[in-house]
């Protein structure tokens, strides 16, 4: 039997190539007999076979084998991708990921003959129409003026080249033509051949090598070179064979194997020019091991620990300046030095370890191409989606999280925002909708938009249906404005869609991804122009291990609000706190903003009377709530720690840091502050 | 009387032996992390009563609890002896602040006996049995059950208002 371990490693790698295979199939489906796709899918099954059979997962193996033989088939063009057969290649795949989930010990026995049938009926489909353009097959009709020099490689071609790469060769397709009128064909070859041996190795030709010396061929071939020579300069060695009328080199560049969700789009194959100034990035191959993620953790609660010991450190040296002073002079000195040196190496270990816990959000949004197609398919809608951006990275932790509302807000925007075809048409859209899905940076922030051109929504449409909910009443929807009544949306209860479709309205609404995305301290706002299109932009941090937070005070500790949900200080009097029934409120530029005394919420005692008071004004959505401390101490960086399961959820906190001077801080929870103290909030209303 | 070398071939227990409430108490020296002295503790509000609040214990958080507001007894003054001991039960890090630690005993299986059904206050369900040795009687506390039975319950209601 296989450890657990390399079980795991398996089925990562298993998860990994199914990805693989779902991106390119679907690429497969928008642009046909895709080489490149191809052989992609091809390499992503054939690992998979190879694996799966030696883990002795034979239902695994079998089924692969079969999608190897159709895609082998594919890929010598002896049959055409269509509609129908991308079908059965995504059918074999959902089963795959059935067979995966078995392993898991998740699903059921599955059942692999349908497909494998259906797998096999296009094989049977396939060879009849044999002479029907084989690309390869033809070298007679190559252009050198063209780049047809690519071709075909095979896995083991490939090898060969990348061990070549590390040994600084580059590799290329060197194709040839001769004159037509030219009566020694074979001899002409051979000179070819002659003067590429010069400069480097041949290693594979199209026709084959024998064919080519023989004079077999049309009126010109191709070689795959590996050399260290100037491309250009083997064109002009080539040039001076005679009869040899034209010369076209073409830098090999191979897939990058790592990671598949960075394949650069596009080229595989990039013209000779344009090869040397890539050279030096081309040459140099990722290396990477795998860590598990909680030893990742253990790094960064160890680095935090450092990072307060430097701190103390720090104290420390003053304190010891202060009581032997100058007669240490050279002492103190040094210690400062060091103490520095610490501060500098931990800060930059912090940062690296912060870099080694990021992902870049491909893993989350290459699975919505396929999810999009699926869904556009079933709801009869042309939609074209469109990715950017997915190269941004962000913490693991957030990547677990975001999924889910990103799936959720796609849906809608398909479901809802996006108008049939028909409809489209009939407004003079384009028949097929626009949805949008792109990350980008914006300071400590990631910003994700889902973006769609449809019919968008209606703010007076909004109104009217949530005080036909009973959500809000006439007056007060009336006096909210366009933007508010957007986020009526997030409410909880609030569903545009009187009909339940089984895709949007499974239960979840929009007020389920408000709430995940403010659990991870994100912000989620919606613009919208009716006839027109909706926007949905997330905010979220980097990172959910280190915040920025304001520190305040409250009898003799120390609290933190993170950051984030802090709107705005303000100091107040204590005479212009007004009551209102039994709650306390003041007025902030003409609004009422409702007042908890953070020593009421946490059961500390009020040490009475001041001339002054400090106000944190916190906002979570479009609720404000001000929280009176004693003091304010400012901002500061902390990592966040849990209180541990021991005490589990503690009501109105999210966490505790340690301080420099190590004594504890707990860190409010402003969403669930702003929410237990939600009754106030009709108070607001009326007020 | 009785010491562990006399008892032959027969088990014994280590366990850490300290003072609350006038009274002397053992528990199962394996589950011990370690013994620290008092420090500050930072309160955490809305937690049941005998929590008393957190550390950090070397850059990791770790809740405390006062045993003696766990069981009720006399609040005694936060002295010199005072400790907190650190033990693992269930996977948690928890501190216990007990007025001071005595020693560490070997306990003869054979020499303890089953609990009565109350004992100062304590019910037998919190206890593994009482002890005699050398004429003094030590209370032998079953961890597991103080600290998550009923505790477990209460911990649960102060934790239901989650998201």
């Amino acid at each position: 039997m296989f450890s657990d371990e390399e079980v795991s490693v398996f089925l990562d790698e298993l998860e990994e190539k199914i990805q693989v295979l779902n991106e390119n199939i679907l690429v497969l489906e928008r642009e046909g007999g895709n080489q490149e796709a191809l052989q992609e899918i091809f390499r992503a099954a054939h690992t998979i076979k190879g694996s799966s059979a030696v883990m002795g997962y034979d239902k695994m193996a079998s089924l692969t084998h079969e999608i190897e033989n159709l895609l082998d088939q594919l890929r010598k063009g002896l049959l055409p991708v269509s509609g129908p057969l991308v079908d059965t290649l995504f059918a074999a795949l959902d089963t795959l990921q059935t067979l995966r989930d078995e392993i898991v010990g998740k699903g059921v026995s599955v059942d692999i003959e349908q497909v494998v049938a259906k797998l096999r009926e296009w094989q049977e489909a396939g060879p009849a129409p044999a002479s029907t353009g084989a690309p390869g097959a033809a070298p007679g009709q190559l252009n050198p003026s063209a780049v047809t020099s690519a071709g075909m490689l095979e896995e083991v071609d490939e090898e060969v080249i990348r061990d070549a790469e590390i040994k600084g060769y580059q590799a290329y397709w060197v194709a040839v033509e001769i004159d037509p009128g030219c009566r020694m064909k074979s001899v002409r070859a051979f000179l070819v051949f002659e003067t590429l041996q010069q400069v480097g190795e041949v290693i594979k030709s199209e026709p084959p090598a024998e064919d080519i010396q023989e004079g077999r061929f049309d009126t010109g071939f191709r070689v795959v070179l590996l050399t260290r020579e100037d491309p250009d300069r083997v064109r002009s060695l080539l040039m001076t064979v005679s009869e040899v009328s034209g010369v076209d080199v073409t830098r090999i560049k191979l897939a990058e194997q790592y990671p598949p969700g960075k394949a650069v789009p596009g080229l595989r194959e990039e013209k000779a020019g344009q090869a040397a100034r890539a050279e030096h990035a081309e040459v140099k191959t990722i290396q990477t091991v795998r860590v598990d993620v909680q030893k990742l953790d253990t790094l960064m609660n160890l680095v935090g620990e450092l990072v307060i010991d430097r701190t103390r450190l720090n104290r420390f040296a003053e304190i010891f300046e202060e009581r032997f002073g100058a007669g240490s002079g050279d002492l103190v000195e040094t210690m400062n030095e060091i103490a520095s040196h610490l501060g500098q190496v931990a800060g930059d270990l912090q940062e690296q370890i912060m870099k080694a816990r990021m992902l870049p959000v491909a893993q989350v949004f290459n699975r919505f191409p396929r999810m999009v197609r699926d869904l556009a398919q079933k709801l009869g809608k042309e939609v074209d989606f469109i990715v950017e951006g997915h190269e941004t990275e962000l913490d693991r932790n957030v990547i677990e999280v975001i999924g889910d509302p990103l799936i959720h807000l796609i849906r809608n925007a398909l479901d809802h925002g996006i108008e049939p075809p028909e409809e489209r048409a009939r407004l003079g859209k384009a028949r097929a909708g626009v949805l949008k899905l792109k990350a980008s940076y914006m300071e400590n922030h990631i910003i994700i938009t889902v973006q769609d051109d449809g019919r968008g929504m209606d703010p007076a449409r909004l109104r009217a249906k949530a005080v036909e909910k009973g959500l809000l009443d006439r007056e007060a929807a009336e006096r909210m404005s366009d933007p508010e009544a957007l986020n009526l949306i997030f409410m909880p209860g609030f569903s545009t869609v009187t009909e339940v479709s089984d895709l949007s309205g499974r239960g979840v609404g929009m007020d389920i991804v408000r709430n995940h995305i403010e659990q991870i301290g994100g912000v989620v706002e919606v613009v919208s122009t009716p006839g027109v299109g909706t926007v949905f932009t997330v905010k979220l941090p980097l990172t959910l291990a280190i915040i920025r937070a304001l520190m305040v005070e409250l009898g003799d500790e120390q609290f933190a609000f993170p950051l984030t949900n802090v709107l705005e200080t303000i100091s107040v009097k204590p005479g212009e706190i007004k009551k209102v029934k039994h709650n306390e409120v003041i007025l902030v530029r003409g609004r009422v903003l409702p007042l908890v005394r953070l020593s009421d919420i946490f059961e500390r005692e009020d040490d009475g009377d001041k001339e002054r008071l400090f106000v944190v004004v916190l906002g979570v959505g479009e609720k404000k709530i001000g929280v009176i401390v004693d003091k304010l101490l400012g901002e500061l960086e902390i990592v966040i720690k849990s209180l541990g399961d021991y005490l589990g959820k503690v009501p109105c906190l999210s966490g505790a840091t340690i301080l420099g001077d190590g004594q504890v801080a707990l860190i409010v929870d402003v969403r669930s502050l702003v929410k237990e103290i939600g009754v106030e909030e009709t108070v607001y209303a009326a007020g | 009387m009785a010491k562990g070398e006399n008892t032959g071939g027969n088990r014994e227990d280590q366990m850490v032996v300290f003072q609350l409430a006038e009274q002397t108490y053992g528990i199962d020296i394996a589950s011990v992390y370690e013994i620290i002295r008092m420090e500050k503790i930072t309160r955490v509000p809305r937690t049941p009563h005998f929590v008393e609040g957190v550390i950090n214990l070397r850059g990791k958080i770790i809740p405390v609890i006062d045993l003696c507001k766990r069981f009720n007894l006399p609040l005694a003054e936060r002295t010199g002896a005072s400790r907190i001991i650190v033990v693992d039960v269930a996977g948690n890090t928890i501190g216990m602040i007990v007025d001071a630690v005595s020693e560490v005993l070997r306990v003869p299986l054979d020499s303890i006996e089953p609990p009565p059904p109350m004992i100062h206050g304590i019910e037998s369900a919190y206890l593994k049995g009482i002890a005699i040795l050398d004429s003094k009687l030590v209370i032998l506390l079953n961890l597991e059950k103080i600290l998550y039975e009923h505790e477990k319950n209460e911990l649960q209601e102060f934790g239901l208002e989650t998201a």
